[in-house]
């Protein structure tokens, strides 16, 4: 294209360039631009405000001014649904970012050709509705019928009564969530592809053995990925909902009540909007602040390629 | 430093897109149905009446059949159906009033009654009923039915079905073991007896055959054993827990359900909290002898080769008593058409309607049930006959049971279902100042 130009045309060129290129950009992602002002800004804006009334959503709003976030202080189920969802998060998220990595190793064995079909099978349960497969699940954890229980059983062992018992029902949230592992894997997957051929030869010359390159060459090349798993895994694991909504509706004994389950309940089940509405921002600035200590805490473990340390 | 800025930004997006995505799953995605009645014609040639229910699937078949025999009796009003299925029904309508849009009937469940009406979202239909063109006969209804309906001594709602609890049997177990079938006059005693007696276990220990299913921490089916042990919830000015939750009559209704399931062992532990009614399949395979319940599962057990269908009147405690399960319809205050959405109330909830209805829930209006033959059948006889014998739910003396007492009542249950060693007294008193403090905040 730039044949065509004089030499000296190049900057202008480039210039242009770069316009048309933000151009494209905006214009692509236009529809998920207007879709947010026009249908998630005004709504996350209004419920700010609304936090500081108390709603029934049947009769209009009433100033409350700081009552719904004060009222969090002594709301027992306020800090239940906290401690389940920070200790859930606690499980969940090492163990995505450790299973996801080791699967999307054992994925990139893989020759080329085959490794769509494997990307594709590992990728399908992320895609598939989240209901349907949490209800697949409450009939492998069932009790007596479900197969979990009864392939224990065949070996002699006596198994759980997983959802039923709040000591174990979150644990079996746990394990239905790691069907979802191939997220993560699939990102760390076209990270992985991306660490130049060279870097191993270059490691291979010197002597380093598989754990060594792995160390030394696959972790610090990966690093971006896995930061980019660990922030988005953080907020999504905050967010958790369906699981506990679909298969326990929070108990046994409020055992798997979620902040967000505890949230739509008072929002669409005890008709307290205001309340709600501070509980979801709350949750919001939780959320910011894990995010940006993991983000500062980037800089010393995040290693960028190009990048000069 | 704008590299930094511009990865913010990518990121508060994606916080934005998780939130938008896990919002999605969680079933807040509602589908609209709307019936196949065409768009209403210009310039005032029909009146276009919007109805809100919760229903779906098979159940929006008798909906259509009662619009359609309406609509040819009533050609200035033409009726939409708007179903809301995956349980959000309710938040759906809360939207839509909140947005000045519901629909012009809504259906109500019977706990919602008083909280809806409560805030003003239904127009009281004293004056329709006894108005000039389109009078009510309310004395056609059977006993009890009206009652859920009504908040403060008015009338709101109108009903569409209901159902009594009771004891389903299965006369095979009871006729392999040689005891008598359940029958009215039987007692909690008795009960247990009957529930023992047809208890099986195998050599090693394990129980082969339970002698009832119970509905698990079901709080609703639960008010049944507190009506029969001769308690009350609440009190009647719909104020205190304190002094009713705790007190000696539902202490022995909690103790006496747990024991059931604990101590005597002659029921299946519950397989899922969460599903209404315990989530157990035993009756169902022919393993448990009773199962306590609603009359929603009854047509399915009669066609269940497993079981050869009985239906017991519910056994007396200290009271016989027994509580009833009812929706209804409601014309919302937003209405811009009243009077023709009480055309249409009058028919959907009336005898025109309940002909209908009939053949899927038992039937609201007297005449129906007796010329349908279905007040002296051996089953559903059994069902109209503990319409007598109802005691008031909880929900009736207060608009915020569901937000306070409610959840309290249900960690009572769970807990003395999962722990056999519960102290049922403590837990029942903590409860109670549990529902006693959530509904004095709630009051504020």
């Amino acid at each position: 294209m730039s044949n065509a130009r004089a030499v000296g045309g190049r900057r202008h060129s480039r210039n242009r360039l770069a316009r048309r290129e933000a151009l494209t950009f905006y214009l692509l992602i236009s529809p998920w631009l207007v879709g947010l002002l026009l249908f998630v800004l005004g709504p996350i804006v209004a419920s700010l405000g609304f936090s500081f009334t108390r709603w029934d959503m049947l009769t209009p709003p009433v100033p409350a001014g700081l009552r719904n976030y004060v009222r969090m202080v002594d709301d027992r189920l306020f800090w239940q649904s906290l401690s389940v969802t920070v200790r859930y998060t606690l499980m969940y998220v090492p163990s995505e970012l450790v299973g996801g990595l080791l699967l999307a190793l054992l994925m990139n064995q893989v020759s080329a050709k085959g490794i769509r079909a494997i990307r594709t099978i590992y990728f399908m349960p992320s895609v598939l509705s989240g209901v349907a497969f949490v209800v697949v699940w409450m009939w492998l954890f069932h009790p007596e019928a479900g197969l979990i229980n009864a392939t224990l059983a065949r070996v002699g062992i006596s198994g759980p009564r997983w959802l039923v018992d709040p000591n174990t029902a979150l644990t079996a949230l746990w394990i239905m969530s790691l069907w979802g592992l191939g997220r993560t894997a699939v990102i760390y997957l076209a990270g992985l592809r991306g660490i130049p051929k060279e870097l191993y030869e270059a490691a291979a010359m010197d002597g380093a053995g598989t754990w060594h390159s792995f160390r030394s060459v696959t972790l610090p090349m990966l690093t971006p990925a896995i930061f980019f798993n660990l922030v988005l895994s953080i907020i999504s694991t905050f967010q958790s909902f369906t699981s506990a909504f679909v298969a326990t509706n929070g108990g046994p004994l409020d055992s798997t009540l979620f902040y967000v389950l505890y949230l739509y309940r008072k929002a669409f089940q005890e008709f307290q909007m205001g309340y709600a509405s501070a509980l979801a921002w709350v949750l919001f600035l939780i959320i910011l602040v894990l995010t940006l200590l993991v983000v500062r805490s980037g800089q010393w473990w995040v290693y960028y390629e190009g990048e000069e340390r | 430093m704008p590299k930094r800025l511009s990865f913010a930004l990518l990121l508060i997006l994606a916080l934005l897109v998780v939130a938008g995505c896990s919002a999605q799953e969680g079933g807040f995605v509602q589908t609209v149905v709307v019936t196949a009645t065409p768009m209403p014609l210009p310039e005032g040639a029909k009146t276009v009446l919007r109805v809100g229910t919760g229903d779906s699937g098979e159940g929006l078949t008798p909906h259509f059949k009662i619009i359609e025999m309406f609509e040819a009796e009533n050609p200035d009003i033409q009726v939409q159906l708007e179903p809301v299925g995956s349980g959000d029904y309710y938040a759906r309508i809360l939207t839509q009033i909140a947005a000045g849009d519901p629909p012009d009937l809504l259906q109500i469940g019977d706990d919602a009654v008083p909280m809806f009406v409560d805030r003003g979202a239904f127009v009281p239909l004293d004056d329709f009923i006894t108005g000039e063109s389109y009078p009510l006969d309310t004395s056609i209804y059977l006993p009890g039915v009206m009652e859920p309906g009504k908040w403060q001594g008015v009338q709101y709602l109108l009903p569409k079905d209901f159902s009594p609890m009771a004891i389903y049997y299965n006369k095979r177990l009871f006729d392999e073991a040689g005891v008598a079938y359940p029958a009215e006059g039987w007692t909690w005693d008795d009960l247990l007896a009957t529930a023992q007696a047809l208890t099986k276990t195998d050599a090693s220990g394990n129980v082969v055959q339970w002698g009832i299913q119970l509905p698990g921490p079901w709080t609703t089916g639960f008010e049944y054993w507190v009506a029969a042990a001769g308690g009350s919830l609440i009190s009647e000015d719909g104020t205190s827990f304190v002094g009713y939750m705790d007190s000696p009559e539902v202490q022995n209704a909690v103790q006496f359900y747990a024991d059931l399931y604990n101590k005597h062992k002659v029921a299946p532990p519950p397989a899922d909290m969460n599903a209404f009614g315990g989530g157990n399949s035993e009756f169902d395979n022919g393993t448990a002898a009773m199962r306590l319940f609603g009359r929603w599962p009854q047509s399915g057990m009669k066609e269940n080769p497993n079981i050869d269908l009985g239906v017991a009147p519910l056994p007396a405690g200290a009271d016989r008593a027994g509580v009833l399960f009812w929706g209804g319809f409601g014309i919302s205050s937003l209405s811009d058409n009243p009077e023709a959405a009480w055309r249409f109330l009058r028919f959907y909830t009336g005898a025109e309607g309940a002909e209908i209805w009939k053949d899927w829930a038992l039937p609201t209006v007297k005449s129906v049930a007796e010329e349908s033959g279905l007040s002296t059948d051996p089953i559903e006889g059994v069902w109209l006959n503990e319409l007598n014998h109802l005691a008031p739910r909880a929900y009736v003396f207060t608009p915020y049971w569901g937000q306070t007492a409610d959840p309290a009542l249900r960690r009572v249950l769970e807990s003395a279902i999962l722990d056999p060693n519960a102290n049922v007294a403590e837990l029942l008193a903590t409860a109670a100042q549990e529902a006693q403090a959530a509904l004095e905040d709630v009051q504020q």
